[in-house]
Protein backbone atom coordinates (compact mmCIF):
# COMPACT_ATOMS: atom_id res chain seq x y z
CA UNK A 1 0.00 0.00 0.00
CA UNK A 2 1.43 3.37 -0.96
CA UNK A 3 1.23 6.57 1.06
CA UNK A 4 -0.60 9.06 -1.14
CA UNK A 5 -2.42 11.32 1.28
CA UNK A 6 -4.42 14.17 -0.13
CA UNK A 7 -2.83 17.55 0.58
CA UNK A 8 -6.01 18.82 2.27
CA UNK A 9 -6.22 15.85 4.61
CA UNK A 10 -4.35 17.33 7.61
CA UNK A 11 -6.63 20.40 7.62
CA UNK A 12 -9.75 18.30 7.28
CA UNK A 13 -8.69 15.91 10.04
CA UNK A 14 -7.77 18.78 12.37
CA UNK A 15 -11.10 20.47 11.80
CA UNK A 16 -12.94 17.19 12.31
CA UNK A 17 -10.99 16.55 15.52
CA UNK A 18 -11.90 19.94 16.90
CA UNK A 19 -15.54 19.32 16.05
CA UNK A 20 -15.58 22.52 13.99
CA UNK A 21 -17.77 22.91 10.98
CA UNK A 22 -15.64 22.66 7.86
CA UNK A 23 -15.12 25.77 5.79
CA UNK A 24 -17.03 25.66 2.50
CA UNK A 25 -13.93 24.91 0.43
CA UNK A 26 -12.91 21.95 2.61
CA UNK A 27 -16.47 20.72 2.82
CA UNK A 28 -16.72 20.70 -0.97
CA UNK A 29 -13.40 18.91 -1.20
CA UNK A 30 -14.50 16.30 1.33
CA UNK A 31 -17.62 15.57 -0.70
CA UNK A 32 -15.54 14.88 -3.78
CA UNK A 33 -12.48 13.16 -2.25
CA UNK A 34 -13.02 9.51 -1.27
CA UNK A 35 -9.60 9.30 0.39
CA UNK A 36 -10.31 12.21 2.73
CA UNK A 37 -13.79 10.85 3.43
CA UNK A 38 -12.54 7.48 4.54
CA UNK A 39 -9.86 9.09 6.70
CA UNK A 40 -12.41 11.31 8.42
CA UNK A 41 -14.86 8.42 8.81
CA UNK A 42 -12.21 6.32 10.54
CA UNK A 43 -11.20 9.15 12.87
CA UNK A 44 -14.81 9.90 13.75
CA UNK A 45 -15.47 6.21 14.37
CA UNK A 46 -12.56 5.93 16.83
CA UNK A 47 -13.71 9.00 18.73
CA UNK A 48 -17.23 7.59 18.80
CA UNK A 49 -15.87 4.39 20.26
CA UNK A 50 -14.08 6.35 22.98
CA UNK A 51 -17.32 8.07 23.84
CA UNK A 52 -18.98 4.74 24.56
CA UNK A 53 -19.73 4.75 28.28
CA UNK A 54 -17.76 2.28 30.37
CA UNK A 55 -18.65 3.67 33.77
CA UNK A 56 -20.21 0.39 34.85
CA UNK A 57 -16.83 -1.29 35.17
CA UNK A 58 -15.33 -1.04 38.59
CA UNK A 59 -11.71 0.01 38.40
CA UNK A 60 -9.02 -1.64 40.55
CA UNK A 61 -8.82 -0.21 44.06
CA UNK A 62 -6.15 2.52 44.15
CA UNK A 63 -5.21 1.53 47.71
CA UNK A 64 -4.24 -1.94 46.48
CA UNK A 65 -2.16 -0.44 43.67
CA UNK A 66 -0.49 1.87 46.18
CA UNK A 67 0.52 -1.01 48.45
CA UNK A 68 1.63 -3.15 45.51
CA UNK A 69 3.86 -0.28 44.38
CA UNK A 70 5.29 0.06 47.89
CA UNK A 71 6.17 -3.64 47.91
CA UNK A 72 7.68 -3.36 44.46
CA UNK A 73 9.73 -0.35 45.52
CA UNK A 74 10.97 -2.15 48.64
CA UNK A 75 11.88 -5.20 46.58
CA UNK A 76 13.75 -3.03 44.08
CA UNK A 77 15.60 -1.28 46.92
CA UNK A 78 16.59 -4.67 48.38
CA UNK A 79 17.82 -5.83 45.02
CA UNK A 80 19.79 -2.64 44.52
CA UNK A 81 21.32 -2.99 47.99
CA UNK A 82 22.27 -6.61 47.52
CA UNK A 83 23.62 -6.16 43.98
CA UNK A 84 27.20 -5.33 45.14
CA UNK A 85 27.16 -8.39 47.43
CA UNK A 86 26.06 -10.57 44.54
CA UNK A 87 28.81 -9.13 42.38
CA UNK A 88 31.33 -9.70 45.18
CA UNK A 89 30.37 -13.39 45.34
CA UNK A 90 31.35 -13.88 41.74
CA UNK A 91 34.53 -11.86 42.23
CA UNK A 92 35.27 -13.98 45.29
CA UNK A 93 34.84 -17.20 43.31
CA UNK A 94 36.92 -15.89 40.40
CA UNK A 95 39.66 -14.68 42.77
CA UNK A 96 39.67 -18.07 44.51
CA UNK A 97 40.06 -19.93 41.24
CA UNK A 98 42.73 -17.51 40.03
CA UNK A 99 44.65 -17.91 43.29
CA UNK A 100 44.41 -21.67 43.01
CA UNK A 101 45.65 -21.57 39.43
CA UNK A 102 48.50 -19.25 40.38
CA UNK A 103 49.43 -21.46 43.33
CA UNK A 104 49.37 -24.61 41.21
CA UNK A 105 51.44 -22.90 38.51
CA UNK A 106 53.94 -21.71 41.08
CA UNK A 107 54.19 -24.83 43.21
CA UNK A 108 53.42 -27.49 40.61
CA UNK A 109 56.78 -29.22 40.77
CA UNK A 110 56.78 -29.25 44.59
CA UNK A 111 53.27 -30.72 44.61
CA UNK A 112 54.24 -33.41 42.15
CA UNK A 113 57.24 -34.28 44.32
CA UNK A 114 55.08 -34.29 47.43
CA UNK A 115 52.54 -36.63 45.85
CA UNK A 116 55.34 -38.83 44.49
CA UNK A 117 56.84 -39.10 47.98
CA UNK A 118 53.43 -39.92 49.45
CA UNK A 119 52.86 -42.63 46.85
CA UNK A 120 56.10 -44.54 46.57
CA UNK A 121 54.96 -46.55 43.57
CA UNK A 122 54.50 -43.35 41.57
CA UNK A 123 51.47 -41.58 40.23
CA UNK A 124 51.65 -43.25 36.83
CA UNK A 125 51.61 -46.71 38.30
CA UNK A 126 48.71 -45.79 40.57
CA UNK A 127 46.59 -44.49 37.70
CA UNK A 128 47.49 -47.46 35.51
CA UNK A 129 46.42 -49.94 38.16
CA UNK A 130 43.82 -48.32 40.40
CA UNK A 131 43.19 -51.57 42.24
CA UNK A 132 46.72 -51.48 43.51
CA UNK A 133 46.70 -47.78 44.43
CA UNK A 134 47.77 -46.92 47.90
CA UNK A 135 45.12 -45.85 50.45
CA UNK A 136 46.77 -42.41 50.68
CA UNK A 137 46.32 -41.80 46.94
CA UNK A 138 42.70 -42.88 47.15
CA UNK A 139 42.18 -40.59 50.10
CA UNK A 140 43.65 -37.65 48.09
CA UNK A 141 41.39 -38.50 45.21
CA UNK A 142 38.24 -38.74 47.35
CA UNK A 143 39.03 -35.59 49.33
CA UNK A 144 39.86 -33.63 46.16
CA UNK A 145 36.63 -34.68 44.45
CA UNK A 146 34.60 -33.97 47.57
CA UNK A 147 36.14 -30.49 47.89
CA UNK A 148 35.42 -29.63 44.27
CA UNK A 149 31.87 -30.98 44.61
CA UNK A 150 31.30 -28.96 47.78
CA UNK A 151 32.60 -25.80 46.09
CA UNK A 152 30.32 -26.35 43.14
CA UNK A 153 27.25 -27.03 45.30
CA UNK A 154 27.99 -23.97 47.45
CA UNK A 155 28.35 -21.75 44.38
CA UNK A 156 25.17 -23.15 42.88
CA UNK A 157 23.29 -22.64 46.14
CA UNK A 158 24.42 -19.03 46.36
CA UNK A 159 23.46 -18.39 42.76
CA UNK A 160 20.01 -19.93 43.08
CA UNK A 161 19.45 -18.33 46.45
CA UNK A 162 20.36 -14.96 44.93
CA UNK A 163 17.89 -15.45 42.06
CA UNK A 164 15.05 -16.23 44.40
CA UNK A 165 15.43 -13.10 46.51
CA UNK B 1 -5.98 18.41 17.85
CA UNK B 2 -5.44 18.66 21.58
CA UNK B 3 -2.07 20.09 22.49
CA UNK B 4 -0.14 17.72 24.69
CA UNK B 5 2.99 18.48 26.60
CA UNK B 6 6.17 16.61 25.89
CA UNK B 7 6.25 12.93 26.60
CA UNK B 8 7.81 12.25 29.94
CA UNK B 9 10.58 9.76 29.57
CA UNK B 10 13.82 9.30 31.43
CA UNK B 11 15.70 11.80 29.24
CA UNK B 12 12.93 14.38 29.57
CA UNK B 13 12.98 14.02 33.32
CA UNK B 14 16.73 14.55 33.33
CA UNK B 15 16.43 17.56 31.02
CA UNK B 16 13.74 19.12 33.18
CA UNK B 17 15.82 18.66 36.27
CA UNK B 18 18.76 20.31 34.60
CA UNK B 19 16.61 23.23 33.47
CA UNK B 20 14.51 23.84 36.53
CA UNK B 21 16.64 22.31 39.21
CA UNK B 22 13.54 20.38 40.26
CA UNK B 23 14.24 17.39 42.43
CA UNK B 24 12.84 14.10 41.23
CA UNK B 25 10.61 12.72 43.93
CA UNK B 26 8.29 9.83 44.48
CA UNK B 27 4.59 10.55 44.57
CA UNK B 28 2.86 10.75 47.92
CA UNK B 29 -0.26 8.68 48.52
CA UNK B 30 -2.51 11.74 48.27
CA UNK B 31 -0.91 12.83 44.99
CA UNK B 32 -1.34 9.30 43.68
CA UNK B 33 -5.03 9.19 44.66
CA UNK B 34 -5.64 12.48 42.85
CA UNK B 35 -3.80 11.26 39.76
CA UNK B 36 -5.69 7.99 39.81
CA UNK B 37 -9.04 9.76 39.98
CA UNK B 38 -8.04 11.93 37.04
CA UNK B 39 -6.41 9.43 34.69
CA UNK B 40 -7.50 5.91 35.58
CA UNK B 41 -10.81 5.92 33.71
CA UNK B 42 -9.51 7.17 30.32
CA UNK B 43 -6.44 4.96 30.62
CA UNK B 44 -8.61 1.94 31.40
CA UNK B 45 -10.87 2.71 28.42
CA UNK B 46 -7.79 2.84 26.19
CA UNK B 47 -6.46 -0.44 27.56
CA UNK B 48 -9.83 -2.12 27.26
CA UNK B 49 -10.11 -1.11 23.60
CA UNK B 50 -6.60 -2.41 23.01
CA UNK B 51 -6.91 -5.74 24.77
CA UNK B 52 -10.59 -6.46 24.42
CA UNK B 53 -11.10 -7.78 27.93
CA UNK B 54 -11.53 -6.26 31.33
CA UNK B 55 -9.04 -8.52 33.17
CA UNK B 56 -6.11 -7.57 30.91
CA UNK B 57 -7.14 -3.92 31.05
CA UNK B 58 -7.20 -4.08 34.87
CA UNK B 59 -3.79 -5.77 35.00
CA UNK B 60 -2.19 -3.30 32.63
CA UNK B 61 -3.73 -0.35 34.43
CA UNK B 62 -2.26 -1.56 37.71
CA UNK B 63 1.10 -2.18 36.09
CA UNK B 64 1.21 1.30 34.56
CA UNK B 65 0.41 3.00 37.88
CA UNK B 66 2.84 0.75 39.76
CA UNK B 67 5.61 1.66 37.35
CA UNK B 68 4.78 5.32 37.74
CA UNK B 69 4.86 5.01 41.52
CA UNK B 70 8.22 3.28 41.38
CA UNK B 71 9.70 6.07 39.25
CA UNK B 72 11.11 9.32 40.58
CA UNK B 73 9.26 12.04 38.72
CA UNK B 74 10.58 15.53 38.28
CA UNK B 75 7.20 16.91 37.31
CA UNK B 76 3.65 17.01 38.63
CA UNK B 77 2.22 18.42 35.43
CA UNK B 78 -1.00 16.55 34.63
CA UNK B 79 -0.49 16.52 30.86
CA UNK B 80 3.02 15.16 31.19
CA UNK B 81 1.99 12.55 33.72
CA UNK B 82 -0.90 11.52 31.49
CA UNK B 83 1.43 11.16 28.49
CA UNK B 84 3.83 9.18 30.68
CA UNK B 85 1.07 6.86 31.89
CA UNK B 86 -0.18 6.18 28.39
CA UNK B 87 3.33 5.48 27.24
CA UNK B 88 4.05 3.10 30.10
CA UNK B 89 0.69 1.37 29.59
CA UNK B 90 1.37 0.99 25.86
CA UNK B 91 4.75 -0.56 26.62
CA UNK B 92 3.15 -2.94 29.10
CA UNK B 93 0.50 -3.91 26.54
CA UNK B 94 3.19 -4.45 23.90
CA UNK B 95 5.09 -6.66 26.36
CA UNK B 96 1.91 -8.65 26.93
CA UNK B 97 1.44 -9.21 23.20
CA UNK B 98 5.08 -10.11 22.72
CA UNK B 99 5.02 -12.58 25.60
CA UNK B 100 2.03 -14.54 24.44
CA UNK B 101 0.81 -13.12 21.18
CA UNK B 102 -2.81 -12.28 21.78
CA UNK B 103 -4.01 -12.62 25.31
CA UNK B 104 -5.49 -16.00 26.09
CA UNK B 105 -8.28 -14.26 27.90
CA UNK B 106 -11.51 -14.14 26.01
CA UNK B 107 -12.58 -10.89 24.47
CA UNK B 108 -15.67 -9.67 26.20
CA UNK B 109 -18.12 -6.81 25.94
CA UNK B 110 -18.47 -4.33 28.74
CA UNK B 111 -21.47 -4.64 30.98
CA UNK B 112 -23.04 -1.66 29.28
CA UNK B 113 -22.20 -2.99 25.81
CA UNK B 114 -23.66 -6.44 26.20
CA UNK B 115 -27.13 -6.88 24.83
CA UNK B 116 -29.63 -7.19 27.61
CA UNK B 117 -27.68 -5.08 30.07
CA UNK B 118 -29.30 -1.90 28.84
CA UNK B 119 -32.84 -1.17 27.83
CA UNK B 120 -31.84 -0.37 24.25
CA UNK B 121 -30.58 -3.71 22.96
CA UNK B 122 -30.04 -2.46 19.46
CA UNK B 123 -27.79 0.31 20.72
CA UNK B 124 -25.84 -2.13 22.88
CA UNK B 125 -25.37 -4.52 19.97
CA UNK B 126 -24.16 -1.65 17.80
CA UNK B 127 -21.62 -0.59 20.42
CA UNK B 128 -20.41 -4.13 20.80
CA UNK B 129 -20.07 -4.49 17.06
CA UNK B 130 -18.16 -1.20 16.86
CA UNK B 131 -15.77 -2.48 19.52
CA UNK B 132 -15.31 -5.76 17.66
CA UNK B 133 -14.59 -3.92 14.44
CA UNK B 134 -11.90 -1.90 16.18
CA UNK B 135 -10.35 -5.07 17.58
CA UNK B 136 -10.00 -6.48 14.09
CA UNK B 137 -7.15 -4.05 13.62
CA UNK B 138 -3.61 -4.98 14.64
CA UNK B 139 -2.58 -3.87 18.14
CA UNK B 140 -0.20 -1.27 16.76
CA UNK B 141 -2.95 0.17 14.58
CA UNK B 142 -5.30 0.39 17.55
CA UNK B 143 -2.65 2.21 19.58
CA UNK B 144 -1.94 4.60 16.74
CA UNK B 145 -5.57 5.47 16.13
CA UNK B 146 -6.47 5.80 19.80
CA UNK B 147 -3.52 7.96 20.73
CA UNK B 148 -3.97 10.17 17.67
CA UNK B 149 -7.73 10.60 17.66
CA UNK B 150 -8.82 10.11 21.25
CA UNK B 151 -5.83 11.27 23.25
CA UNK B 152 -4.79 13.83 20.66
CA UNK B 153 -1.15 12.84 21.07
CA UNK B 154 1.46 14.35 18.82
CA UNK B 155 3.27 12.19 16.31
CA UNK B 156 6.48 12.17 18.31
CA UNK B 157 4.60 11.06 21.42
CA UNK B 158 3.01 8.21 19.51
CA UNK B 159 6.39 7.33 18.06
CA UNK B 160 7.91 7.27 21.55
CA UNK B 161 5.11 5.07 22.87
CA UNK B 162 5.50 2.57 20.07
CA UNK B 163 9.25 2.75 19.58
CA UNK B 164 8.89 4.07 16.04
CA UNK B 165 10.44 6.93 14.10
CA UNK B 166 8.27 10.03 14.25
CA UNK B 167 8.40 10.28 10.45
CA UNK B 168 6.69 6.90 10.07
CA UNK B 169 3.72 7.80 12.26
CA UNK B 170 1.73 9.81 9.65
CA UNK B 171 2.17 7.02 7.10
CA UNK B 172 1.13 4.31 9.55
CA UNK B 173 -1.81 6.41 10.75
CA UNK B 174 -2.96 6.94 7.18
CA UNK B 175 -2.82 3.21 6.54
CA UNK B 176 -4.57 2.36 9.80
CA UNK B 177 -7.40 4.80 9.05
CA UNK B 178 -7.71 3.41 5.55
CA UNK B 179 -7.86 -0.14 6.88
CA UNK B 180 -10.46 0.81 9.47
CA UNK B 181 -12.51 2.61 6.82
CA UNK B 182 -12.38 -0.56 4.73
CA UNK B 183 -13.64 -2.62 7.67
CA UNK B 184 -16.39 -0.11 8.32
CA UNK B 185 -17.52 -0.25 4.69
CA UNK B 186 -17.54 -4.03 4.82
CA UNK B 187 -19.70 -3.98 7.95
CA UNK B 188 -22.07 -1.40 6.58
CA UNK B 189 -20.92 1.53 8.66
CA UNK B 190 -19.75 3.43 5.61
CA UNK B 191 -21.05 6.88 4.63
CA UNK B 192 -24.72 6.77 3.82
CA UNK B 193 -25.04 3.31 5.32
CA UNK B 194 -25.31 4.44 8.91
CA UNK B 195 -28.73 4.93 10.31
Amino acid sequence: MTFRACSKQPDILTAAADGRELPAALSAHLASCPSCREQVDAAVFVRGLAATPDAAHRLPDPAVIWWKAQLLRRWQAERAASAPIERMRWIELAAGLASLAAFLGWQWQSLVNLVARAIPAGVAAASAAPQGASPVALMFLVLGTASLGAMFVAALHRRLGGDMH
Amino acid sequence: MVEHAATLDAEDVGAQQAETGARAELLTETEFQDLYRLHARPLWAYLFRLTGNTADADDLLQEAFCRMLAARLATRDDDQLRAYLFRVATNAATDLWRRGGRSRRREEPLADESAGAVPDREDAALKHDMARTFRELKPQERVLLWLAHVEGSEHREIAAALGLKAASVPVLLFRARRKLAGLLRKKGYGPGERS
